[in-house]
């Protein structure tokens, strides 16, 4: 029956090219406009999980609320307590409380890929004149290499230079633009109330982003002192082998010790659900254009039904059975869909890798060229083939069956 | 052997039309049957009942002591593709597919073109088509169009003809040289040939005619 399916739509190839387009446009979109959102996606997530510790264990501390000390005043079950002020202020630690048990259970976990705990001070910078506020955060730098990506955006220095010897400090770019400081000048910094220590700046480094280019790195006993609390870190980053993993990690370890544990997601939980409404609008965009294409199909192939009866006739006179003449009218629909679906991934694929190369967005340290990325996973092409083929098979069987119910006596009375 | 029908009934629609009542016939292998009568007698009726086509309304047809009513639906389009070969007044041939690829069309519902092709092309040289093998359909004329569908009847060497007014659509000249292909198949292939005619000189080719009028047959 393949053989005379093949003929019926070689003999009408105006409408087979149309349906046919209908596929591959459908087919086409789905594959570049996944790939683009997923592409957007993943860089975003790369971004995050590699600049970024994938799992943060932080010092706690809990804002009070009206009743939130008549526990510890009255016992496990108060009732009826009035305060005259009501309790205000935080309950908790501000730093990380038995860190060396920390250590110890990541040293032990086999999914912990590094981990690096570190101590930050609001500190006040000062130069000559200029005072800037920004954060100060005291490391390990071999330790906090392996968690984030920091010292891939190093401008000048070395980021292992603040461990050599005292008080040596790295600027992200725009604290240093801020400052008006320049390599190796000397910049004091002070942490609340203490008396302000010198510093040598010794590196600078440039993200692309504000937040972190507004920071700066020394190390953590360095930090230690200025801040008055030796030994004292309050919060250790960690980075796993399998970055998915986070969410689940985080909530186990979060029952062990009284630390609060967020994985990268829950610190990005707005990205989420930008990403969510993305991949719901790109889903009903395409199914949009999919079921365009499908009702390409069904009405041609209605039409061809039709104007096929008398073959359809003679076909069952000669001894073609149901499924004969449902395969008939059901492979011209499957055909159709099967070269647009595979022509639609071609093409798809093709303008994906042109996306690529061309610049798009605004340049940054970690993507000079500023290319678009385009995702090319082999997820998205099976999902684009299963959608069009669904499509066009469900178009399709619908003539083929009330192909297949025709019976010839009616056809052959009516001579036609 | 033969054709054996029994007391075939058909009627349509409600109220029940009835266009045969109770036919009963025994037509022997190798039979020339003509079926008569005037329009609407019922003849195309009779013809599809017992070919298969067409269900009676009540009552048994048996083709090699076989009743074709109750064969499942695989045995009896088995059956047609092997035994029997259908001429109509119109042709049917499809318009896609060349002159032999027509022909050969019964033979590949069980892939059986390359062994049915040597039949299919002596059929196409002996109805005077030889030249014509690649044409389509619309590139030929209405007499040449009927031969093939004849043609097309007999590639699977058919025992049963069942013909509804196969040279109703002709000229005289085309319609004679119809005749005497089903003639031939009869006299000298030994099929079973049924054809429903209103020429009363082509009635009388057959070896027996049988005369219907208001579905009952006329003694
Ligand atoms: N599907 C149907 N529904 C109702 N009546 C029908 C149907 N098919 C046939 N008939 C009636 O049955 C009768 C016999 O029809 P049939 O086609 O067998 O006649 P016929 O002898 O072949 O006539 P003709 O020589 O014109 O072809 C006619 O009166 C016709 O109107
Ligand atoms: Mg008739």
């Amino acid at each position: 029956m393949i053989f005379l399916a093949m003929r019926y739509l070689l003999e009408r190839k105006r409408q087979t090219l149309l349906t046919l387009l209908g596929v591959f446009f459908g087919t086409t979109a789905f594959v570049v406009v996944s790939g683009f959102f997923a592409g957007m996606q993943g860089y975003y997530v790369q971004q995050l999980v590699n600049n970024g510790a994938q799992v943060h264990i932080e010092a706690r501390t809990d804002y009070l609320t009206e009743h939130g000390l008549d526990r510890d005043f009255f016992g496990p079950s108060p009732l009826h307590i009035f305060w005259a002020p009501a309790p205000a202020g935080v309950k908790g630690f501000i730093n990380v409380q038995n860190p060396q048990s920390w250590y110890k259970r990541l040293d032990a976990d086999p999914r912990v890929e590094a981990y690096s705990p570190t101590l930050s001070a609001a500190a006040l910078f000062n130069l000559g004149n200029i005072s800037v506020a920004a954060n100060l955060l005291g490391c390990d730098p071999n330790k906090q290499a392996k968690v984030t990506t920091i010292s891939d955006y190093m401008m000048a220095g070395k980021f292992t230079d603040i461990s050599v010897g005292g008080n040596r400090i790295i600027l992200g770019d725009e604290l240093m633009k801020q400052l008006g400081a320049g390599m190796q000048q000397v910049v004091m910094v002070s942490v609340g109330t203490h008396p302000p220590v010198p510093f040598r700046v010794v590196g600078r480094f440039y993200t692309g982003s504000r937040g972190l280019d507004r920071q700066a790195f020394g190390s953590l006993p360095d930090v230690q002192k200025v801040n008055l609390t030796p030994n004292y870190i309050n919060e250790i980053g960690v980075r796993l082998k399998d970055y998915t993993e986070a969410d689940e990690l985080a909530r186990s370890w979060a029952k062990l010790a009284p630390e609060r544990i967020e994985s990268w997601g829950d610190q990005n939980q707005n990205i989420k659900s930008i990403f969510a409404i993305q991949n719901a609008l790109r889903f009903s965009m395409i199914i949009t254009v999919l079921i365009v294409a499908g009702f390409g199909i069904y009405n041609i192939l209605n039409m061809t039904v039709n104007q096929k009866r008398q073959d359809i006739a003679i076909l069952r006179a000669l001894g073609y059975d149901t499924f004969d003449i449902i395969m008939l009218f059901f492979s011209q629909g499957l055909l159709v869909g099967i070269c647009g679906t595979i022509l639609g991934l071609i093409c798809g694929y093709i303008v994906c890798r042109y996306l690529q190369t061309i610049s798009f967005l605004q340049t940054s340290p970690s993507n000079p060229q500023g290319h678009l990325h385009i995702a090319l996973t082999l997820k998205i092409y099976l999902e684009a083939a299963a959608l069009a083929l669904l499509s066009t098979s469900i178009a399709s069987i619908l003539p083929a069956r009330s192909a297949g119910k025709l019976t010839p006596i009616e056809i052959i009375r009516q001579g036609g | 052997m033969g054709i054996i029908a029994k007391n075939i009934n058909k009627s349509f629609g409600t109220p029940p039309v009835h266009v045969l009542s109770d036919i009963s016939l025994d037509i022997k292998d190798g039979e020339f049957i003509s079926l008569t009568g005037r329009s609407g007698a019922g003849k195309s009726t009779l013809l599809y009942v017992l070919s298969s086509l067409d269900d009676p309304t009540s009552g048994s047809v048996e083709i090699a002591d076989r009743d074709i009513t109750q064969m499942s639906s695989d045995e009896l389009y088995r059956f047609r593709n092997q035994k029997m070969g259908f001429v109509f007044q119109f042709h049917y041939l499809i318009a896609e597919l060349t002159a032999i690829q027509n022909i050969l069309l019964p033979a590949m519902k069980f892939n059986e073109e390359v062994i049915r092709r040597p039949r299919a092309e002596m059929l196409l040289e002996q109805f005077g088509l030889k030249e014509k093998i690649n044409r389509y359909p619309r590139q030929l004329s209405g007499g040449e169009q009927q031969r093939l569908a004849i043609a097309r009847s007999l590639v699977m060497e058919p025992k049963y003809l069942f013909a509804d007014e196969p040279t109703g659509s002709l000229d005289t000249t085309n319609a004679e040289s119809v005749m005497n292909i089903l003639q031939d198949c009869s006299r000298k292939q030994g099929m079973t040939v049924i054809m429903v005619t209103h020429d009363p000189d082509f009635s009388k080719l057959a070896d027996r005619q049988i005369r219907l009028a208001d579905g009952r047959i006329v003694p």
